[in-house]
Protein backbone atom coordinates (compact mmCIF):
# COMPACT_ATOMS: atom_id res chain seq x y z
CA UNK A 1 0.00 0.00 0.00
CA UNK A 2 1.21 3.51 -0.83
CA UNK A 3 1.54 6.06 1.99
CA UNK A 4 -0.55 9.21 1.58
CA UNK A 5 0.05 12.68 3.00
CA UNK A 6 -1.64 16.02 3.72
CA UNK A 7 0.25 17.64 0.82
CA UNK A 8 -2.85 19.48 -0.43
CA UNK A 9 -2.92 21.51 2.79
CA UNK A 10 0.67 22.76 2.60
CA UNK A 11 1.72 26.33 1.80
CA UNK A 12 4.05 27.06 -1.08
CA UNK A 13 6.07 30.13 -0.09
CA UNK A 14 9.05 31.89 -1.66
CA UNK A 15 12.30 32.25 0.28
CA UNK A 16 15.49 33.74 -1.05
CA UNK A 17 19.23 33.48 -0.61
CA UNK A 18 22.38 34.68 -2.34
CA UNK A 19 25.13 32.43 -3.62
CA UNK A 20 27.64 32.43 -0.77
CA UNK A 21 31.35 33.18 -0.75
CA UNK A 22 33.71 30.70 0.99
CA UNK A 23 34.86 31.93 4.42
CA UNK A 24 38.14 31.34 6.25
CA UNK A 25 39.29 32.29 9.75
CA UNK A 26 41.50 35.36 10.18
CA UNK A 27 44.74 35.84 12.12
CA UNK A 28 46.38 34.40 14.14
CA UNK A 29 45.42 30.86 13.06
CA UNK A 30 44.71 32.03 9.52
CA UNK A 31 43.92 30.21 7.30
CA UNK A 32 44.17 26.76 8.91
CA UNK A 33 41.70 24.50 10.59
CA UNK A 34 42.65 21.44 12.66
CA UNK A 35 42.17 17.83 11.71
CA UNK A 36 41.31 15.16 14.27
CA UNK A 37 45.01 14.53 14.93
CA UNK A 38 45.72 18.17 15.66
CA UNK A 39 47.47 18.95 12.39
CA UNK A 40 46.59 22.17 10.62
CA UNK A 41 45.01 21.66 7.22
CA UNK A 42 43.97 23.92 4.39
CA UNK A 43 41.30 22.59 2.04
CA UNK A 44 38.29 23.95 0.19
CA UNK A 45 35.28 24.02 2.47
CA UNK A 46 31.53 24.74 2.49
CA UNK A 47 29.74 27.41 0.47
CA UNK A 48 30.09 28.80 -3.04
CA UNK A 49 29.59 27.00 -6.36
CA UNK A 50 31.25 23.60 -6.52
CA UNK A 51 31.72 22.82 -10.18
CA UNK A 52 32.98 19.27 -10.08
CA UNK A 53 31.07 17.63 -7.23
CA UNK A 54 27.41 16.76 -7.55
CA UNK A 55 24.74 14.75 -5.78
CA UNK A 56 25.39 11.12 -6.70
CA UNK A 57 29.18 11.44 -6.37
CA UNK A 58 31.08 9.78 -3.52
CA UNK A 59 30.80 11.42 -0.10
CA UNK A 60 34.33 10.23 0.73
CA UNK A 61 37.84 10.65 -0.58
CA UNK A 62 37.83 14.27 -1.75
CA UNK A 63 40.49 16.74 -0.68
CA UNK A 64 37.77 18.71 1.02
CA UNK A 65 36.18 19.68 4.33
CA UNK A 66 32.42 19.05 4.29
CA UNK A 67 32.02 20.34 0.72
CA UNK A 68 28.53 21.12 -0.54
CA UNK A 69 27.76 19.75 -4.00
CA UNK A 70 26.40 22.27 -6.50
CA UNK A 71 25.46 25.73 -5.23
CA UNK A 72 25.13 27.03 -1.65
CA UNK A 73 23.03 30.01 -0.69
CA UNK A 74 22.52 32.13 2.41
CA UNK A 75 20.42 35.18 3.30
CA UNK A 76 22.22 38.25 4.60
CA UNK A 77 20.54 38.63 8.00
CA UNK A 78 20.33 35.87 10.60
CA UNK A 79 16.56 35.69 11.08
CA UNK A 80 15.91 35.82 7.35
CA UNK A 81 18.49 33.09 6.92
CA UNK A 82 16.67 30.98 9.50
CA UNK A 83 13.54 31.43 7.40
CA UNK A 84 15.41 30.25 4.32
CA UNK A 85 16.90 27.30 6.22
CA UNK A 86 13.75 26.13 7.94
CA UNK A 87 11.28 26.45 5.08
CA UNK A 88 13.45 25.02 2.29
CA UNK A 89 12.82 21.32 1.76
CA UNK A 90 14.71 18.71 -0.21
CA UNK A 91 13.08 18.47 -3.62
CA UNK A 92 11.92 22.13 -3.73
CA UNK A 93 12.37 24.04 -6.95
CA UNK A 94 14.99 26.82 -7.01
CA UNK A 95 14.94 29.60 -9.60
CA UNK A 96 17.81 31.99 -10.34
CA UNK A 97 16.60 35.60 -10.28
CA UNK A 98 19.71 37.57 -11.24
CA UNK A 99 22.88 37.28 -13.32
CA UNK A 100 23.80 35.30 -16.41
CA UNK A 101 21.91 32.19 -15.36
CA UNK A 102 18.67 34.05 -14.67
CA UNK A 103 15.53 31.88 -14.94
CA UNK A 104 17.51 28.61 -14.74
CA UNK A 105 15.98 26.04 -12.42
CA UNK A 106 17.55 23.83 -9.80
CA UNK A 107 16.50 21.56 -6.92
CA UNK A 108 17.20 21.78 -3.15
CA UNK A 109 19.32 18.78 -2.05
CA UNK A 110 20.38 19.56 1.52
CA UNK A 111 21.15 22.00 4.32
CA UNK A 112 24.12 22.75 6.52
CA UNK A 113 24.29 23.45 10.25
CA UNK A 114 25.96 25.59 12.94
CA UNK A 115 28.75 27.91 11.67
CA UNK A 116 27.58 27.48 8.06
CA UNK A 117 23.76 27.51 7.82
CA UNK A 118 23.33 27.30 4.08
CA UNK A 119 20.88 25.68 1.70
CA UNK A 120 22.42 23.40 -0.93
CA UNK A 121 20.98 23.38 -4.46
CA UNK A 122 21.67 21.20 -7.46
CA UNK A 123 22.05 22.82 -10.87
CA UNK A 124 23.35 21.03 -13.97
CA UNK A 125 27.08 21.68 -14.47
CA UNK A 126 26.54 23.82 -17.57
CA UNK A 127 24.32 26.19 -15.61
CA UNK A 128 26.85 26.35 -12.74
CA UNK A 129 29.32 27.91 -15.20
CA UNK A 130 27.05 30.95 -15.50
CA UNK A 131 26.30 31.44 -11.80
CA UNK A 132 28.17 34.15 -9.87
CA UNK A 133 28.71 34.69 -6.16
CA UNK A 134 25.85 36.80 -4.75
CA UNK A 135 23.38 35.80 -7.48
CA UNK A 136 19.85 35.75 -6.11
CA UNK A 137 18.16 32.36 -5.93
CA UNK A 138 14.52 31.98 -4.97
CA UNK A 139 13.18 28.73 -3.56
CA UNK A 140 9.53 27.85 -3.79
CA UNK A 141 9.47 26.26 -0.37
CA UNK A 142 6.93 23.52 0.19
CA UNK A 143 6.97 20.78 2.80
CA UNK A 144 6.98 22.27 6.30
CA UNK A 145 3.85 20.85 7.96
CA UNK A 146 3.94 17.63 5.94
CA UNK A 147 2.25 14.73 7.73
CA UNK A 148 1.80 11.14 6.70
CA UNK A 149 -1.78 9.86 6.97
CA UNK A 150 -2.18 7.30 9.79
CA UNK A 151 1.41 7.87 11.00
CA UNK A 152 0.94 10.86 13.26
CA UNK A 153 4.02 10.05 15.33
CA UNK A 154 6.36 10.28 12.39
CA UNK A 155 7.66 13.84 12.05
CA UNK A 156 8.70 15.01 8.59
CA UNK A 157 11.26 17.80 8.25
CA UNK A 158 12.95 19.42 5.26
CA UNK A 159 10.98 16.95 3.16
CA UNK A 160 8.99 18.04 0.10
CA UNK A 161 5.95 15.97 -0.90
CA UNK A 162 7.68 15.43 -4.26
CA UNK A 163 10.62 13.63 -2.67
CA UNK A 164 8.38 11.70 -0.27
CA UNK A 165 6.35 10.33 -3.17
CA UNK A 166 9.44 9.29 -5.13
CA UNK A 167 11.09 7.37 -2.28
CA UNK A 168 9.14 4.14 -2.94
CA UNK A 169 7.77 4.11 0.58
CA UNK A 170 5.22 1.36 1.18
CA UNK A 171 3.02 0.49 4.12
CA UNK A 172 3.62 -3.04 5.35
CA UNK A 173 2.37 -4.53 8.64
CA UNK A 174 1.27 -1.04 9.73
CA UNK A 175 4.81 0.27 9.34
CA UNK A 176 6.33 2.55 6.78
CA UNK A 177 8.83 0.52 4.79
CA UNK A 178 11.54 2.91 3.63
CA UNK A 179 14.33 1.94 1.21
CA UNK A 180 17.76 3.09 2.49
CA UNK A 181 21.34 2.79 1.32
CA UNK A 182 22.89 2.16 4.76
CA UNK A 183 22.50 2.48 8.55
CA UNK A 184 24.54 4.74 10.80
CA UNK A 185 25.01 3.57 14.43
CA UNK A 186 24.41 6.22 17.10
CA UNK A 187 28.00 6.25 18.39
CA UNK A 188 29.15 7.47 14.98
CA UNK A 189 26.85 10.50 15.04
CA UNK A 190 28.81 13.62 15.94
CA UNK A 191 28.40 17.33 15.26
CA UNK A 192 24.77 18.42 15.25
CA UNK A 193 23.60 16.48 18.32
CA UNK A 194 21.59 18.87 20.48
CA UNK A 195 21.19 21.33 17.61
CA UNK A 196 18.08 22.00 15.58
CA UNK A 197 16.62 19.20 13.49
CA UNK A 198 14.50 21.63 11.48
CA UNK A 199 17.25 23.25 9.48
CA UNK A 200 20.87 22.26 10.05
CA UNK A 201 22.88 19.15 9.39
CA UNK A 202 23.92 16.32 11.68
CA UNK A 203 27.22 14.66 10.82
CA UNK A 204 28.50 11.12 10.64
CA UNK A 205 31.86 11.25 12.46
CA UNK A 206 34.76 9.57 10.73
CA UNK A 207 37.90 10.13 12.85
CA UNK A 208 38.00 6.42 13.73
CA UNK A 209 38.87 4.91 10.35
CA UNK A 210 38.38 1.33 11.59
CA UNK A 211 34.75 2.08 12.46
CA UNK A 212 34.22 3.69 9.05
CA UNK A 213 35.49 0.45 7.53
CA UNK A 214 33.46 -1.76 9.88
CA UNK A 215 30.14 -0.12 8.98
CA UNK A 216 31.01 0.09 5.29
CA UNK A 217 30.48 3.84 5.22
CA UNK A 218 32.96 4.61 2.45
CA UNK A 219 30.50 3.37 -0.15
CA UNK A 220 28.15 6.25 0.70
CA UNK A 221 27.36 8.82 -1.96
CA UNK A 222 26.02 12.34 -1.77
CA UNK A 223 22.24 12.12 -1.93
CA UNK A 224 22.02 8.66 -0.36
CA UNK A 225 19.09 8.00 1.99
CA UNK A 226 20.32 6.54 5.29
CA UNK A 227 18.93 5.41 8.63
CA UNK A 228 20.21 7.02 11.86
CA UNK A 229 19.85 4.34 14.54
CA UNK A 230 18.50 5.11 18.04
CA UNK A 231 18.21 8.85 17.53
CA UNK A 232 15.20 11.05 18.26
CA UNK A 233 15.06 14.13 16.04
CA UNK A 234 11.55 15.40 16.76
CA UNK A 235 12.84 18.43 18.63
CA UNK A 236 16.60 18.70 17.96
CA UNK A 237 18.78 15.61 17.58
CA UNK A 238 19.57 13.29 20.50
CA UNK A 239 20.15 9.67 21.52
CA UNK A 240 17.00 7.68 22.32
CA UNK A 241 16.82 3.93 22.11
CA UNK A 242 14.17 2.64 19.68
CA UNK A 243 13.84 5.99 17.93
CA UNK A 244 15.32 6.50 14.51
CA UNK A 245 15.74 9.01 11.74
CA UNK A 246 15.80 8.97 7.96
CA UNK A 247 18.27 11.41 6.42
CA UNK A 248 19.87 12.45 3.14
CA UNK A 249 23.64 12.82 2.77
CA UNK A 250 24.02 16.49 1.91
CA UNK A 251 27.76 17.21 2.08
CA UNK A 252 31.08 15.34 1.95
CA UNK A 253 33.40 13.96 4.59
CA UNK A 254 35.98 16.23 6.20
CA UNK A 255 39.07 15.90 8.42
CA UNK A 256 37.79 17.74 11.53
CA UNK A 257 37.05 15.87 14.74
CA UNK A 258 33.31 15.16 15.12
CA UNK A 259 32.67 15.90 11.47
CA UNK A 260 32.19 13.66 8.46
CA UNK A 261 29.49 13.57 5.81
CA UNK A 262 26.57 15.82 6.79
CA UNK A 263 23.00 14.56 6.94
CA UNK A 264 19.78 16.48 6.41
CA UNK A 265 17.08 14.80 8.46
CA UNK A 266 13.81 14.19 6.62
CA UNK A 267 11.84 11.87 8.93
CA UNK A 268 11.98 10.78 12.56
CA UNK A 269 9.92 8.31 14.55
CA UNK A 270 10.28 4.97 16.29
CA UNK A 271 10.90 1.44 15.09
CA UNK A 272 7.23 0.77 15.87
CA UNK A 273 6.33 2.77 12.78
CA UNK A 274 9.49 2.88 10.70
CA UNK A 275 11.07 -0.12 9.04
CA UNK A 276 13.83 0.07 6.47
CA UNK A 277 15.17 -2.16 3.75
CA UNK A 278 18.49 -1.90 1.98
CA UNK A 279 18.26 -0.64 -1.57
CA UNK A 280 21.44 0.19 -3.48
CA UNK A 281 19.76 2.96 -5.48
CA UNK A 282 18.18 4.84 -2.57
CA UNK A 283 19.54 8.22 -3.65
CA UNK A 284 17.82 11.53 -4.36
CA UNK A 285 19.69 11.90 -7.66
CA UNK A 286 17.49 9.11 -9.00
CA UNK A 287 14.37 10.09 -7.06
CA UNK A 288 14.47 13.77 -8.09
CA UNK A 289 15.85 13.06 -11.54
CA UNK A 290 18.80 15.44 -11.11
CA UNK A 291 20.49 16.19 -14.43
CA UNK A 292 24.27 16.19 -14.88
CA UNK B 1 49.93 1.45 43.12
CA UNK B 2 52.45 4.25 43.46
CA UNK B 3 51.35 7.58 44.82
CA UNK B 4 54.35 9.54 43.62
CA UNK B 5 54.04 13.20 43.06
CA UNK B 6 53.13 13.55 39.43
CA UNK B 7 55.79 15.54 37.63
CA UNK B 8 54.76 18.46 35.46
CA UNK B 9 56.13 21.62 33.88
CA UNK B 10 54.10 23.84 36.25
CA UNK B 11 57.09 26.05 37.12
CA UNK B 12 57.30 27.10 33.45
CA UNK B 13 53.74 28.41 33.22
CA UNK B 14 52.64 32.02 33.03
CA UNK B 15 50.26 33.61 35.51
CA UNK B 16 48.28 36.22 33.64
CA UNK B 17 45.32 38.28 34.78
CA UNK B 18 42.18 38.43 32.68
CA UNK B 19 38.94 40.20 33.56
CA UNK B 20 35.36 39.04 33.17
CA UNK B 21 32.10 40.68 34.20
CA UNK B 22 29.18 39.13 36.07
CA UNK B 23 26.59 38.25 33.42
CA UNK B 24 22.88 39.05 33.31
CA UNK B 25 20.40 36.22 32.55
CA UNK B 26 19.25 36.54 28.92
CA UNK B 27 16.38 35.09 26.93
CA UNK B 28 15.26 35.23 23.35
CA UNK B 29 11.60 36.09 22.86
CA UNK B 30 9.29 34.19 23.32
CA UNK B 31 11.56 32.27 25.73
CA UNK B 32 10.03 28.84 25.31
CA UNK B 33 12.20 25.83 24.61
CA UNK B 34 10.77 22.43 23.62
CA UNK B 35 11.52 19.62 26.06
CA UNK B 36 12.29 16.04 24.99
CA UNK B 37 8.62 15.41 24.27
CA UNK B 38 7.86 18.69 22.58
CA UNK B 39 6.29 20.44 25.55
CA UNK B 40 7.26 24.11 25.65
CA UNK B 41 8.84 25.32 28.88
CA UNK B 42 10.66 28.34 30.29
CA UNK B 43 13.34 27.75 32.93
CA UNK B 44 16.09 29.77 34.56
CA UNK B 45 19.57 28.39 34.12
CA UNK B 46 22.36 29.92 32.16
CA UNK B 47 24.16 33.16 33.07
CA UNK B 48 23.93 35.28 36.20
CA UNK B 49 24.48 34.44 39.84
CA UNK B 50 22.97 31.18 41.10
CA UNK B 51 22.54 31.92 44.78
CA UNK B 52 21.42 28.44 45.77
CA UNK B 53 23.30 26.14 43.37
CA UNK B 54 26.95 25.39 43.91
CA UNK B 55 29.58 22.87 42.91
CA UNK B 56 28.94 19.64 44.82
CA UNK B 57 25.15 19.93 44.44
CA UNK B 58 23.12 17.55 42.28
CA UNK B 59 23.29 17.93 38.50
CA UNK B 60 19.77 16.52 37.98
CA UNK B 61 16.37 17.38 39.32
CA UNK B 62 16.39 21.19 39.46
CA UNK B 63 13.60 23.24 37.90
CA UNK B 64 16.24 24.68 35.61
CA UNK B 65 17.88 24.27 32.24
CA UNK B 66 21.69 24.18 31.94
CA UNK B 67 21.98 25.70 35.42
CA UNK B 68 25.44 27.12 36.11
CA UNK B 69 26.63 26.94 39.74
CA UNK B 70 27.90 30.12 41.38
CA UNK B 71 28.75 33.22 39.38
CA UNK B 72 28.91 33.22 35.56
CA UNK B 73 31.25 35.80 34.07
CA UNK B 74 32.01 36.79 30.50
CA UNK B 75 33.19 39.73 28.42
CA UNK B 76 30.97 41.38 25.81
CA UNK B 77 34.01 41.75 23.53
CA UNK B 78 34.41 38.69 21.31
CA UNK B 79 38.23 38.57 21.56
CA UNK B 80 38.13 38.87 25.36
CA UNK B 81 35.42 36.20 25.52
CA UNK B 82 37.74 33.79 23.72
CA UNK B 83 40.76 34.81 25.80
CA UNK B 84 38.74 33.95 28.94
CA UNK B 85 37.89 30.56 27.47
CA UNK B 86 41.39 29.74 26.28
CA UNK B 87 43.42 30.98 29.28
CA UNK B 88 41.34 30.39 32.40
CA UNK B 89 41.77 27.02 34.14
CA UNK B 90 39.82 25.17 36.80
CA UNK B 91 41.16 26.03 40.25
CA UNK B 92 42.36 29.53 39.28
CA UNK B 93 42.01 32.32 41.80
CA UNK B 94 39.31 34.95 41.15
CA UNK B 95 39.38 38.42 42.73
CA UNK B 96 36.40 40.79 42.72
CA UNK B 97 37.63 44.24 41.61
CA UNK B 98 34.51 46.41 41.73
CA UNK B 99 31.33 46.81 43.76
CA UNK B 100 30.29 45.86 47.28
CA UNK B 101 32.31 42.65 47.32
CA UNK B 102 35.53 44.29 46.12
CA UNK B 103 38.64 42.40 47.20
CA UNK B 104 36.85 39.12 47.93
CA UNK B 105 38.38 35.94 46.54
CA UNK B 106 36.75 32.98 44.79
CA UNK B 107 37.82 30.01 42.68
CA UNK B 108 37.16 29.00 39.07
CA UNK B 109 35.17 25.75 38.90
CA UNK B 110 34.96 25.38 35.12
CA UNK B 111 33.49 26.93 32.04
CA UNK B 112 30.28 26.73 30.10
CA UNK B 113 29.37 29.44 27.59
CA UNK B 114 30.67 31.67 30.38
CA UNK B 115 33.34 31.12 33.04
CA UNK B 116 32.04 29.75 36.34
CA UNK B 117 33.37 31.07 39.64
CA UNK B 118 32.56 29.88 43.16
CA UNK B 119 32.28 32.32 46.07
CA UNK B 120 31.13 31.76 49.63
CA UNK B 121 27.43 32.34 50.06
CA UNK B 122 27.82 35.48 52.19
CA UNK B 123 29.94 37.00 49.39
CA UNK B 124 27.39 36.04 46.71
CA UNK B 125 24.84 38.34 48.34
CA UNK B 126 27.09 41.32 47.73
CA UNK B 127 27.89 40.64 44.07
CA UNK B 128 26.07 42.71 41.46
CA UNK B 129 25.53 42.06 37.75
CA UNK B 130 28.33 43.78 35.85
CA UNK B 131 30.92 43.59 38.66
CA UNK B 132 34.44 43.02 37.36
CA UNK B 133 36.11 39.80 38.43
CA UNK B 134 39.79 39.28 37.59
CA UNK B 135 41.06 35.74 37.14
CA UNK B 136 44.71 34.96 37.70
CA UNK B 137 44.87 32.49 34.83
CA UNK B 138 47.41 29.72 35.35
CA UNK B 139 47.55 26.32 33.64
CA UNK B 140 47.53 26.87 29.87
CA UNK B 141 50.50 24.83 28.56
CA UNK B 142 50.55 22.43 31.51
CA UNK B 143 52.06 19.05 30.63
CA UNK B 144 52.83 15.87 32.52
CA UNK B 145 56.57 15.18 32.25
CA UNK B 146 56.20 11.39 32.24
CA UNK B 147 53.04 11.25 30.10
CA UNK B 148 53.69 13.31 26.98
CA UNK B 149 50.71 11.77 25.17
CA UNK B 150 48.16 12.81 27.78
CA UNK B 151 46.68 16.18 26.92
CA UNK B 152 45.58 18.44 29.77
CA UNK B 153 42.94 21.10 29.28
CA UNK B 154 41.89 23.85 31.69
CA UNK B 155 43.73 22.17 34.56
CA UNK B 156 45.52 24.54 36.93
CA UNK B 157 48.59 23.24 38.76
CA UNK B 158 46.47 23.58 41.91
CA UNK B 159 43.78 21.23 40.55
CA UNK B 160 46.42 18.83 39.20
CA UNK B 161 47.98 18.47 42.64
CA UNK B 162 44.63 17.83 44.29
CA UNK B 163 43.33 15.19 41.86
CA UNK B 164 44.75 12.21 43.77
CA UNK B 165 46.42 10.86 40.62
CA UNK B 166 48.19 7.52 40.82
CA UNK B 167 50.53 5.59 38.56
CA UNK B 168 49.99 1.88 38.00
CA UNK B 169 51.74 -0.24 35.36
CA UNK B 170 53.05 2.97 33.81
CA UNK B 171 49.54 4.33 33.37
CA UNK B 172 48.12 7.42 34.96
CA UNK B 173 45.05 6.48 37.03
CA UNK B 174 42.40 9.15 37.59
CA UNK B 175 39.57 8.77 40.09
CA UNK B 176 36.19 9.29 38.41
CA UNK B 177 32.73 9.37 40.01
CA UNK B 178 30.80 8.14 36.96
CA UNK B 179 31.51 6.54 33.59
CA UNK B 180 29.46 7.80 30.64
CA UNK B 181 28.79 5.69 27.53
CA UNK B 182 30.08 7.39 24.37
CA UNK B 183 26.77 6.98 22.54
CA UNK B 184 25.08 9.58 24.76
CA UNK B 185 27.66 12.32 24.16
CA UNK B 186 25.78 15.09 22.38
CA UNK B 187 25.76 18.84 21.88
CA UNK B 188 29.29 20.20 21.72
CA UNK B 189 30.61 17.67 19.20
CA UNK B 190 30.65 20.58 16.75
CA UNK B 191 33.03 22.68 18.90
CA UNK B 192 36.77 22.53 19.43
CA UNK B 193 37.58 20.90 22.74
CA UNK B 194 39.39 23.94 24.16
CA UNK B 195 36.06 25.76 24.14
CA UNK B 196 33.19 25.26 26.59
CA UNK B 197 31.80 21.75 27.13
CA UNK B 198 29.90 18.82 25.68
CA UNK B 199 26.48 17.80 27.02
CA UNK B 200 25.65 14.22 27.82
CA UNK B 201 22.24 13.48 26.31
CA UNK B 202 19.82 12.79 29.14
CA UNK B 203 16.77 12.21 26.93
CA UNK B 204 16.86 8.42 27.26
CA UNK B 205 15.65 8.33 30.87
CA UNK B 206 15.87 4.52 31.12
CA UNK B 207 19.51 4.56 30.17
CA UNK B 208 20.28 7.45 32.53
CA UNK B 209 18.69 5.53 35.40
CA UNK B 210 20.31 2.21 34.47
CA UNK B 211 23.81 3.67 34.58
CA UNK B 212 22.96 5.80 37.65
CA UNK B 213 23.97 8.89 35.73
CA UNK B 214 21.13 10.72 37.50
CA UNK B 215 23.26 10.57 40.66
CA UNK B 216 25.78 12.90 39.05
CA UNK B 217 26.84 16.00 40.93
CA UNK B 218 28.14 19.33 39.73
CA UNK B 219 31.92 19.12 40.00
CA UNK B 220 32.06 15.34 39.55
CA UNK B 221 35.04 14.00 37.66
CA UNK B 222 33.63 11.74 34.95
CA UNK B 223 35.20 9.43 32.38
CA UNK B 224 34.16 8.54 28.82
CA UNK B 225 35.65 5.45 27.23
CA UNK B 226 36.38 5.60 23.47
CA UNK B 227 36.26 9.41 23.41
CA UNK B 228 39.09 11.41 21.87
CA UNK B 229 38.97 15.02 23.06
CA UNK B 230 42.39 16.13 21.86
CA UNK B 231 41.30 18.38 18.98
CA UNK B 232 37.54 18.32 19.05
CA UNK B 233 35.33 15.69 20.61
CA UNK B 234 34.86 12.47 18.69
CA UNK B 235 34.50 8.70 18.87
CA UNK B 236 37.84 6.93 18.86
CA UNK B 237 38.30 3.41 20.13
CA UNK B 238 40.81 3.06 22.97
CA UNK B 239 40.95 6.77 23.72
CA UNK B 240 39.80 8.03 27.10
CA UNK B 241 38.57 11.45 28.10
CA UNK B 242 38.25 12.76 31.65
CA UNK B 243 35.98 15.73 32.32
CA UNK B 244 34.27 17.76 35.05
CA UNK B 245 30.49 18.11 35.27
CA UNK B 246 30.03 21.87 35.05
CA UNK B 247 26.32 22.56 34.54
CA UNK B 248 22.99 20.97 35.37
CA UNK B 249 20.59 18.88 33.32
CA UNK B 250 18.57 20.17 30.38
CA UNK B 251 15.12 19.35 29.06
CA UNK B 252 16.25 19.75 25.46
CA UNK B 253 16.89 16.80 23.17
CA UNK B 254 20.62 16.23 22.65
CA UNK B 255 21.39 18.11 25.87
CA UNK B 256 21.88 17.30 29.53
CA UNK B 257 24.51 18.06 32.17
CA UNK B 258 27.65 19.53 30.59
CA UNK B 259 31.06 18.00 30.94
CA UNK B 260 34.25 19.99 30.41
CA UNK B 261 37.32 18.10 29.24
CA UNK B 262 40.37 18.15 31.52
CA UNK B 263 42.37 15.18 30.25
CA UNK B 264 42.46 13.01 27.17
CA UNK B 265 44.77 10.31 25.90
CA UNK B 266 45.15 6.72 24.77
CA UNK B 267 44.41 3.65 26.85
CA UNK B 268 48.11 2.80 26.85
CA UNK B 269 48.85 5.73 29.17
CA UNK B 270 45.56 6.76 30.81
CA UNK B 271 43.03 4.85 32.91
CA UNK B 272 40.52 5.41 35.70
CA UNK B 273 39.15 4.06 38.94
CA UNK B 274 35.57 4.66 40.07
CA UNK B 275 35.44 6.71 43.27
CA UNK B 276 32.12 8.34 44.11
CA UNK B 277 33.89 11.13 45.99
CA UNK B 278 35.82 12.27 42.92
CA UNK B 279 34.42 15.79 42.86
CA UNK B 280 36.25 19.11 42.68
CA UNK B 281 34.26 20.38 45.66
CA UNK B 282 36.26 17.86 47.68
CA UNK B 283 39.53 18.34 45.82
CA UNK B 284 39.53 22.13 45.90
CA UNK B 285 37.96 22.23 49.39
CA UNK B 286 35.08 24.32 48.16
CA UNK B 287 33.24 25.32 51.31
CA UNK B 288 29.57 24.58 51.64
Amino acid sequence: MIAKTNKNLLIEMSVMGNVSQPNFPGLPSEPYKLDSNGSPFLLPTWGSITHNISVGDSAFGWEADCIHPGVSIKYENDNGNRGLNILSCIGNEAIIFSGEAKNSKGVVTGKSGRFSEQVIIHFPKKIREKIAINDKILIKSLGVGLKINNFKNIHCKSLSPILFEEMNIKIKNNKLLIPIKNSIPSHLIGAGAGLTSESGSIHIQTSDKNEVEKYNLKKLNLGDIVLIENYDSRYQHGYLQNSCGIAVIGQTDGPRSGYGPGLTLIMTGTYKEIQTKLYSEANIKKYLNLKE
Amino acid sequence: MKNLSIKSNSEKLIKMVIAGYVSQPSFRSPGYIPDNNGKSVIFPGMYGISNNIKVGDKAFGWAADHVEPGVSIDSPKNEEHHALHYLVCTGNKAIIRTGEAKGKVGIVTGEHARLLVHFEKKILNKICIGDQIDIISHGRGLKLSDFPNIELKKVSPKLLKSLNLKIKHNKLIVDAAIELPIKIMGSGAELNSEYVDQDLMSGDKKLIKKYKIDQMRLGDIIVIDHADHRWGRSYKKDYISIAICIHGDSVMTGHGPGIMTIMTGGKDSLSWKINKKANIANYLKIDK
